[in-house]
C-alpha cells in the first residue's frame, strides 16, 4: 500500500513537470557549435561519453533543456533528424514507429507526449545493410533548474544494418532539481545489430525516469549497456524488450553506484516470443549508502534460453544502504530454458590483502575490486569518461 | 648483512598457537628452504612475514633490512621489497592477471614486456581471464611466479612452487624461479634473497639453496646444510628428523 502511494506521488510530480515542459518548450533547431558550450560543459559532456567535434563519432545530437541541436545527417545509408521533422517528412513514420514499442497510455506524461504536435527528440534510421562504423552520440543535457526535459527518441535499424549509439545524460552542476524523462523506442530489423550504451551523470535532486521499448526481429541483436556512477536522487528504469523473430537476442548489462540519498531502481523485462531467442540480463551494483533495487523478468513463450543475474556489493559502513535483488522468471513454454541468480556481498578482505601483497595501496586494491565487480573496464568511450569512472570508483571505495 | 631476522616469534590465529619461538636469519643474497610436513607451520610463517591478517604476533619481532616490520601493513612490506607466491591464492571476479601485472609494472623500475614474460611462463592465454579462475595447480603457480617477477621483490617467498607438477611443468616453473633469483639488475653481482617452502624438494634440483630448515609443530627444529638434510630426508623421511629434533629440543 505504501509502495502504491509512493508510486502515485511520483506520478503526480511527473505531471507537474510535464506542464512546465509544454510551456517552456523551444523548438528552435540549431547546428551544433562547439563555441555554444563553455569548456567546462564540453568536459562534462565528454565525461558522459559525448565527445563534441570528435572524429571518433559518426554523428552528434544534443538535447539541451528543451532545445534540440540536431544537424540533419543523410550519409551512407544513415539518417538522423528531429522526430518532429520525421513526422512531417515520412507519411509512414507515425503508423510504423510512433509509440509502437511504448504504449502511449503508459501514464499521463507519456500520453501528453504522444499527443504533442511538435515532440522533442530525434529519429535515427539505418538503412538496409548499412553498417555505421563509428558510434553515433546523443546528449540529453539539462542546464536549468525546476524544469522537466521530456524526450522521445526513435531508432530504427533496417534488415542487416548495424549501429552503435552512445547516450550521455547529465545536468549542469548549478542544476539541483529537475526531471528527465526519456522515451526510447528501438526497432531492430532482421539480422540487424544495435549496441546502445547509456551513461548517466546526474547530481542533486534530479529525478530520472527513462522508458524504453525494443522490438527485435529474427536474427536481430540488441545489446544495452547502462552505466550510472553519479546517480540522480531517484532513477527508475524498466526497459521492455520483445524478441519476436527466430534467433533474436538481447543482452543487458548495468553497472551502477548508489550513493547516500539516492534511490535507483533498475529492472528490465524481456519477452522471448520466438524460437531460439536468447536473453541475458546482468545487473551489477555497488551501494555506498542509498537504496538500490535490481530486478529483471524473463518471460519465455517459445523454445528459448535466458538468464538474469543480479549482483550487489554493499559498502555502506553507516548501516543505511539497502540493496534489494529480485530476478524473476515466467515460463509459458515447456522448452523455455531460463535461470536466475542473485548475490549480495561485501568486498572480500582476502582479495584486498592479496592485491596489497602485490604492492597496491589498500584504496587501490579496493578500487580494482570494485571496477572488476562492476565490469567497468569499458573501452572506447573516451579518456574523460574513463577518468570520471575512476574517480567515482575511488570515491565509492572510500565507503568500505 | 642480514636481510631477514626473525627473533623469538610466537604467532596465533583464533586463539590457537601456530608458531612458537621461531628464530630465523636469512642473509642478503641467500636462498633458504623451509621443509616440513603438512600442518607444521610453514605457510603460517610466510603469511606472518607478509603481514596477512589473522596471524597475530603475540611475542617476538620480524626485522627486514634492520627495520622492525611487525606493525607494517602488507603494502608497506611489499614496498620494502617482500614478495610472496601463494599456494592457494584467491580467485577474483573481474580482475585479470593482466590488470595486476600492468599495475605492478607501472611501479616497477624495470618496465617488463608483459606479453614476453607471459609467453615465457606459457600464461599468455590467461592474461585476460579472471585471475586464477579455472586454473590448474600448475597454472596457478606460474601465475603467481609471473606476478613475483614483475613486482621484482628483494626477498621472494614461495609456498610449494613444485607440488603436483609434472616434469614439463616443473621445468617451466624452475625456469621462472631461476630467472627470479639469478639476477638482480640493481646489483648484478648479487643473487636475490628468498625462502622456498616445500616438502617434496623437487624444485631444489632447479635452484641451489644455501641453507635448509625443518619445521615441526610450529618450531624450526633443525637448520643446516641443505644437501645433508635432503639426503637424510630422502633416506629416512621426516620421521628420523622429528625423532632427532624431539630428542634434542624436547619439541
Amino acid at each position: 500500500m505504501e509502495e502504491k502511494n509512493k508510486a502515485n506521488e511520483n506520478r503526480s510530480r511527473v505531471r507537474d513537470f510535464a506542464q512546465d515542459s509544454v510551456t517552456q518548450k523551444d523548438d528552435h533547431i540549431k547546428r551544433i557549435d562547439n563555441e555554444r558550450f563553455k569548456k567546462s560543459e564540453i568536459a562534462a559532456l565528454a565525461a558522459s561519453g559525448i565527445l563534441l567535434g570528435s572524429e571518433k563519432r559518426a554523428a552528434t545530437i544534443v538535447v539541451c533543456d528543451h532545445q534540440l541541436i540536431c544537424p540533419l545527417y543523410e550519409l551512407d545509408g544513415f539518417e538522423m533528424l528531429p522526430i518532429s521533422d520525421a513526422l512531417i517528412r515520412y507519411s509512414w513514420f507515425r503508423e510504423r514507429y510512433f509509440f509502437n514499442a511504448i504504449p502511449s497510455d503508459l501514464n499521463d506524461i507519456v500520453a501528453n507526449c504522444a499527443n504533442e504536435k511538435n515532440p522533442l527528440g530525434f529519429f535515427i534510421r539505418v538503412h538496409q545493410g548499412a553498417k555505421v562504423e563509428m558510434p553515433c552520440q546523443a546528449a540529453m543535457y539539462m542546464t536549468k533548474n525546476h524544469i522537466s526535459q521530456i524526450v522521445h527518441n526513435i531508432v530504427v535499424l533496417e534488415e542487416g544494418s548495424e549501429l552503435k549509439l552512445i547516450s550521455g545524460c547529465l545536468n549542469h552542476p548549478r542544476v539541483i532539481n529537475g526531471l528527465h524523462l526519456a522515451l526510447e523506442e528501438h526497432y531492430i530489423g532482421k539480422n540487424a545489430r544495435l549496441v546502445s550504451t547509456m551513461v548517466h551523470t546526474w547530481s542533486g535532486e534530479m529525478r530520472v525516469y527513462p522508458h524504453s521499448g525494443t522490438i527485435v526481429e529474427g536474427g536481430g541483436q540488441f545489446e544495452s549497456n547502462y552505466i550510472s556512477f553519479s546517480p540522480a536522487e531517484h532513477i527508475v528504469s524498466n526497459p521492455q524488450t520483445w524478441l519476436n523473430g527466430k534467433g533474436a537476442s538481447a543482452k543487458y548489462t548495468t553497472a551502477i553506484i548508489a550513493i547516500p540519498g539516492s534511490k535507483i531502481e533498475t529492472d528490465g523485462t524481456v519477452y522471448l516470443n520466438a524460437e531460439n531467442t536468447s536473453a541475458e540480463l546482468s545487473h551489477r551494483g555497488v551501494c555506498t549508502g542509498g537504496i538500490m533495487h535490481q530486478g529483471g523478468l524473463l518471460i519465455g513463450a517459445a523454445p528459448c534460453k535466458a538468464h538474469v543475474d543480479c549482483a550487489g556489493m554493499l559498502l555502506d559502513s553507516g548501516g543505511k544502504g539497502i540493496i534489494e535483488s529480485v530476478p524473476g522468471l515466467c515460463s509459458r513454454h515447456a522448452d523455455a530454458r531460463m535461470s536466475h541468480e542473485a548475490s549480495i556481498g561485501k568486498i572480500s578482505p582476502d582479495q584486498v590483502e592479496y592485491l596489497m601483497s602485490r604492492g597496491m595501496e589498500e584504496h587501490e586494491a579496493v578500487s580494482m575490486l570494485i571496477r572488476g565487480f562492476l565490469g567497468a573496464d569499458i573501452k572506447g568511450l573516451g579518456d574523460e569518461l574513463d577518468a570520471r569512472i575512476e574517480e567515482m570508483i575511488e570515491i565509492a571505495g572510500h565507503g568500505c | 648483512m642480514n636481510l631477514l631476522e626473525i627473533e623469538d616469534l610466537f604467532v596465533e590465529a583464533d586463539g590457537k598457537e601456530l608458531l612458537r619461538n621461531v628464530n630465523l636469519i636469512i642473509p642478503e643474497g641467500e636462498v633458504h628452504a623451509l621443509l616440513g610436513q603438512n600442518g607444521s607451520g610453514k605457510t603460517s610463517l610466510m603469511m606472518t612475514i607478509m603481514g596477512f591478517s589473522g596471524y597475530d604476533i603475540t611475542r617476538g619481532r620480524i626485522r627486514f633490512k634492520g627495520q622492525d616490520i611487525s606493525d607494517l601493513s602488507i603494502t608497506q612490506r611489499a614496498k620494502l621489497g617482500i614478495g610472496i607466491s601463494q599456494q592457494r591464492p584467491p580467485t577474483i571476479q573481474g580482475v585479470t592477471l593482466r590488470n595486476v601485472l600492468e599495475h605492478a609494472n607501472k611501479r616497477s623500475k624495470l618496465s617488463f614486456n608483459i606479453m614476453e614474460l607471459a609467453r615465457e611462463a606459457q600464461m599468455q592465454c590467461f592474461l585476460d581471464r579472471n585471475i586464477h579462475e579455472g586454473l590448474s595447480g600448475g597454472e596457478i603457480k606460474r601465475s603467481e611466479l609471473l606476478q613475483l617477477l614483475v613486482t621484482s621483490p628483494i626477498f621472494s617467498m614461495m609456498d610449494e612452487p613444485d607440488s603436483g607438477l609434472d616434469v614439463e611443468a616443473l621445468s617451466i616453473v624452475g625456469g621462472l624461479i631461476h630467472r627470479l633469483f639469478s639476477m638482480d639488475e640493481r646489483c648484478p653481482a648479487q643473487q636475490k634473497t628468498g625462502l622456498i617452502i616445500t616438502h617434496s624438494c623437487n624444485i631444489l634440483k632447479h635452484l641451489p639453496v644455501d641453507k635448509a630448515h625443518i619445521m615441526h609443530k610450529g618450531v624450526i627444529g633443525c637448520s643446516g646444510n641443505p644437501t645433508i638434510i635432503l639426503d637424510i630426508l630422502a633416506a629416512s623421511g621426516y620421521e628420523a628428523c622429528i625423532r632427532c629434533m624431539e630428542t634434542r629440543e624436547g619439541v
